[in-house]
């Protein structure tokens, strides 16, 4: 379904069968959520291309609310009218079998903004031969940039979408938008000692992706990873790089502004509406209409128009995130933060999916942390003893907002300098006390999948070594 | 043969087809139902349709393409198998190592996994599932802040037919039970959840009703509130079967997958050399009964049967598909498996299982001065030189061959090759436990674990 008129007559079988919906005088409330997406992927194996993907999916997911808002979902992408009226019938099916949800509601028309240069008509056009390109001139850059490092995995991804929302409110939305991903992680050997894999990746709403920069990054951090060494635990400065807050730190702060969570108690902010939760150099924002944003996009996954919401404002706590339900619960303003994308490593999430396949839940489109006006460079050479975190791995702990993660990428500072990467090792605390403790933000944002983040520097921060004593 | 298996083998004949070494075609439809409910709510109740055809070429006996699409008629899967033509070609340059793969016997089967009783409820009866887990979790006591039950269910028929004369049809039916509870007293929030699973029916609840599984967890979620964090540093620990489940699939299992293993590093060219403790054994089988990695074959086509991966402590084998296998020289050994039709086959765990030992929880646990005993799973991540993290939920001390106080959870850390070099007990019961993983795509797999006794460091916040 490549073309413009495909798409034009799936979209006009969703409308015919919302049309008919509107028959039904059990309907309280009913929206169709549906997208036609093309993926170009190319596959990087141990400094090969290993293989090149091609995926065409459809789908129109409903979701139907009768009386006493009781709520049903199911989606279908066999695309047909019957069996788009079929979705459409069993999502009333289970609406009817379901429980009242207190403030179950969708979002009424209201103008939406048009956020520019979210679609890349290179992107649409471009073949496999071009992906394949990107993904031989990131392998080169890497293993040109020192013959230790070998491109271990990576990937290149072209994908472009259409995107649908009607509901019985007014809402009647279209979109289409593109992306392109480069994503190379290498290795290296020394005198047998293998590194961990370090990675770099680069996120665009266009085609012009720089993948020289992405396998020289992964190749300079692989050979900074070499003759490592064990350290005593202590507690002291971290100084945790863009990669490493766009991971963990994001996640926990993700947690606690979900709406949802603040509903149900389980966030850690539950009740800090307007409070200080932080030293005031953070600034938080999220910016769904960002012209040519990563994760920008006109309306949400639910219809709403798009804003700029300011999240954390110099430490102080001024809003969390919402969808139209969320908002209306808490008696909020409805952010436009409803997402039908996968949060987190959520099991049900994962296996059922992502799109038309599920309802929507919430989140950031692009969690912005104001930069500061210090280098990496400058932090080290003010630090006495510390630490400076690239990577870490494991999940943190939802809700709590602890973190022991293991010291994947890090290296260990004294006197101000670097003196060499660590071997095992890992950092523990609570993100919200080490918000409390950060002593600058960096001046080197970089642009993740759901956010753009600095270095930020903590104090007091606990380091478990794996050297004894 | 069915009417998708009857387009598929339309589709082999096709002329297009002649252009590629080897075909690989999967039709598939899949059925999800998910009914979640969270403190006592229906949250979420969905239904989900899926199907399509993926369609895998060999070019030229060196690149593989793949194209996956949505719709079943011959029109769109003719023009998914030259698009994958077209993109396996994109790489088959001469200068590219060819790929030898080992012809593979035409296997025709049609198989379905065992199932007592069927999932064919009414709504209000699957309502029913999560709702009895999350009253059972709430009825543990006052301080429960938050439950979420999540009842799933997955029907799938899958075909493989390929260019060499396979025609393979699999049925199966997987059921799980989520659970995850917040307990909640004077700001402080601790978390515990539990998962069931398997590849059968109903009867999954016939021996942990709902009810009573929810119950557990919120009393497991109670006491960490009166627990204190534990401490950090490397330690003796006694690690309970959920928690090795974990240990297994990310320390033992992802560096034993042949493209992990053969990108340098971890257990890479040892094949044959002593890896860890002579006590340890450890496997992968797709056949184990009602394991969630239940496939009786991969797909690849390739039959799944027990691979011993690590026997009395040598590396015997890693896991392979049909092209690392090839490039190991070896056979294939059937962990080759795409999470349904719209994505390539990945190397894969199906269910990996850690040989029982003759060790009683008692024995383990008295020969530790200080020590820990780590209990539940919070998922992890391994990397290919084997260094691995996870999370533990729940743990107690273990002071004077003693079990003593309660303590938080937190996540471990190590390197696999290290850690099982210290292994030193093994209990004498493996449990199969269900277990999941997101290798660049999801997979549900299943895990056999026992109790096991060896040395880990521990990220806590105590002292």
């Amino acid at each position: 379904m490549n073309s413009l008129e495909d798409w034009q007559a799936f979209s006009d079988l969703v409308h015919k069968t919302m049309t008919k919906l509107g028959r039904f005088s059990e309907i309280s409330l009913a929206e169709s959520f549906f997208t036609n997406s093309e993926s170009t992927e190319v596959t990087i194996r141990n400094s090969q291309i290993f293989t090149q993907n091609k995926r065409v999916d459809s789908g129109v997911g409903f979701r139907i609310a009768v009386p006493h808002n009781r709520v049903g979902f199911a989606c279908t992408n066999i695309v047909n009218e019957r069996t788009i009226l079929e979705a459409a019938q069993q999502a009333l099916g289970i609406a009817k079998a379901s429980a009242e949800l207190g403030n179950f509601c969708m979002p009424f028309k209201r103008k939406v903004p048009s956020v520019k240069g979210l679609c890349d008509p290179r992107i649409i056009e471009a073949r496999v031969e071009d992906a394949v390109d990107v993904a031989e001139r990131a392998i080169n850059a890497a293993e040109g940039f020192d013959k230790r490092v070998i491109a271990k995995d990576g990937r290149v991804i072209f994908t472009s979408q259409r995107v649908g929302i009607e509901n019985n409110q007014g809402v009647d939305l279209e979109e289409q938008r593109t992306e392109a991903v480069v994503y190379l992680g290498g290795g290296g050997e020394q005198e047998g000692e293998v590194t961990s894999s370090c990675y770099d990746i680069q996120f665009s709403r266009t085609i012009d992706l720089t993948p020289e920069a992405v396998g020289e990054s992964a190749a300079q951090q692989v050979t900074q990873m070499f003759n490592p060494k064990p350290v005593k635990s202590f507690q002291g400065t971290v100084i945790f790089a863009p990669q490493a807050v766009s991971y963990q730190i994001v996640e926990v702060l993700i947690d606690a502004l979900q709406g949802s969570n603040v509903l149900s108690g389980k966030s850690a902010w539950s009740d800090k509406a307007g409070q200080n939760v932080a030293q005031d150099s953070l600034t938080l924002i999220d910016d769904a209409s960002l012209p040519h944003g990563v994760g920008a996009r006109s309306f949400d996954d639910e219809g709403s128009a798009s804003q700029k919401t300011m999240i954390v404002d110099k430490g102080n706590l001024q809003s969390f995130l919402h969808n139209a339900t969320s908002a209306e619960a808490m008696g909020s303003e409805n952010t436009g933060n409803a997402s039908r994308s996968i949060q987190g490593f959520d099991l049900a999430d994962m296996i059922i999916g992502q799109g038309y396949r599920t309802t929507p839940a919430i989140a950031p489109a692009n969690l912005t942390v104001h930069p500061g006006n210090k280098s990496q460079e400058e932090f080290i050479s003010e630090t006495s003893k510390g630490v400076l975190v690239t990577s870490m791995a494991g999940f943190p702990q939802a809700g709590s907002g602890m973190i022991s993660a293991q010291l994947s990428q890090a290296f260990f500072i004294e006197g101000g300098e670097v003196k060499h990467p660590m071997k095992g090792g890992m950092i523990s605390g609570v993100v919200f006390d080490w918000l409390q403790t950060i002593s600058g933000i960096g001046d080197d944002p970089k642009q993740f999948q759901n956010c753009t983040v600095p270095s930020i520097r903590v104090e007091d921060a606990k380091i478990v070594g794996a050297s004894r004593g | 043969m069915s009417l998708i298996g009857e387009t598929l083998e339309r589709c082999l004949e096709a002329e297009t087809a002649e252009d590629a070494d080897l075909i690989m075609l999967r039709g598939q439809s899949r059925t999800l139902t998910v009914c979640e409910v969270k403190n006592g709510k229906v949250e979420r109740f969905s239904r989900v349709n899926l199907g399509g055809i993926g369609v895998r070429v060999l070019m030229d006996n060196k690149s593989w393409g793949f194209c996956s699409t949505n719709s079943f008629d011959f029109e769109s899967i003719e023009t998914a198998l030259k698009n994958a033509i077209a993109l396996g070609k994109a790489t088959s340059k001469p200068n590219r190592k060819q790929i030898s793969l080992e012809h593979s016997k035409a296997t025709v089967a049609k198989v379905k996994a065992p199932l007592k009783k069927k999932p064919d409820l009414e709504a209000q009866e699957i309502v029913q599932i999560p709702q009895q887990a999350c009253d059972g979790a709430r009825g543990a006591g006052a301080n429960i802040a938050d439950v979420k039950a999540t009842y799933l269910c997955i029907e799938d028929d899958r075909n493989f037919l390929s260019s060499e004369g396979a025609k393979i049809q699999q049925e199966s039916t997987r059921i799980m039970l989520f659970i995850d509870v917040v307990a909640k007293q004077s700001g402080l929030l601790c978390p515990a959840s539990e998962n069931l699973g398997h590849t059968g029916g109903l009867e999954l609840f016939d021996e942990a009703p709902p009810q009573t599984f929810g119950r557990e967890v919120g009393i497991k979620a109670l006491d960490l509130l009166k627990a204190r964090p534990p401490p950090s540093g490397k330690f003796p620990v006694i690690i309970h079967p959920t928690l090795c489940a974990t240990l297994l699939h990310e320390a033992i299992g992802h560096p034993l997958e042949a493209d992990l293993a053969m990108s340098g590093g971890g257990f890479g060219n040892r094949v044959g050399e002593q890896v860890s403790s002579r006590l340890v054994t450890i496997y992968d089988s797709g056949l184990v009964p009602r394991g969630l990695g239940y496939f009786p074959y991969d797909d690849e086509g390739v039959e799944c049967k027990r691979t011993d991966l690590i026997t009395q402590g040598i590396l015997k084998s890693f896991m392979h598909d049909r092209t690392s296998a090839a490039t190991a020289k070896t056979a294939p050994t059937g962990n080759a498996h795409a999470w349904d039709y719209s994505v390539e086959p990945l190397i894969r765990q199906t269910n990996i299982g850690l040989k029982a030992g003759d060790f009683s929880e008692e024995e383990m646990v008295e020969d530790i001065k200080e020590g820990l005993y780590l209990e539940g799973t919070f998922g992890g991540q391994a990397d290919s030189n084997a260094d691995f993290t996870f999370g533990f939920q729940n743990a107690r001390w273990i002071r004077n061959g003693k079990l003593m106080e309660t303590l938080r959870g937190a996540n471990v850390a190590g390197n696999a090759i290290e850690v099982f070099k210290t292994v030193d007990a093994i209990g004498k019961h493996a449990v199969l436990r269900p277990g999941a993983c997101g290798k660049f795509q999801f997979a549900v797999q299943g895990r056999i674990a026992p109790l096991i006794r060896c040395e880990i460091m521990v990220g806590g916040m105590g002292g």
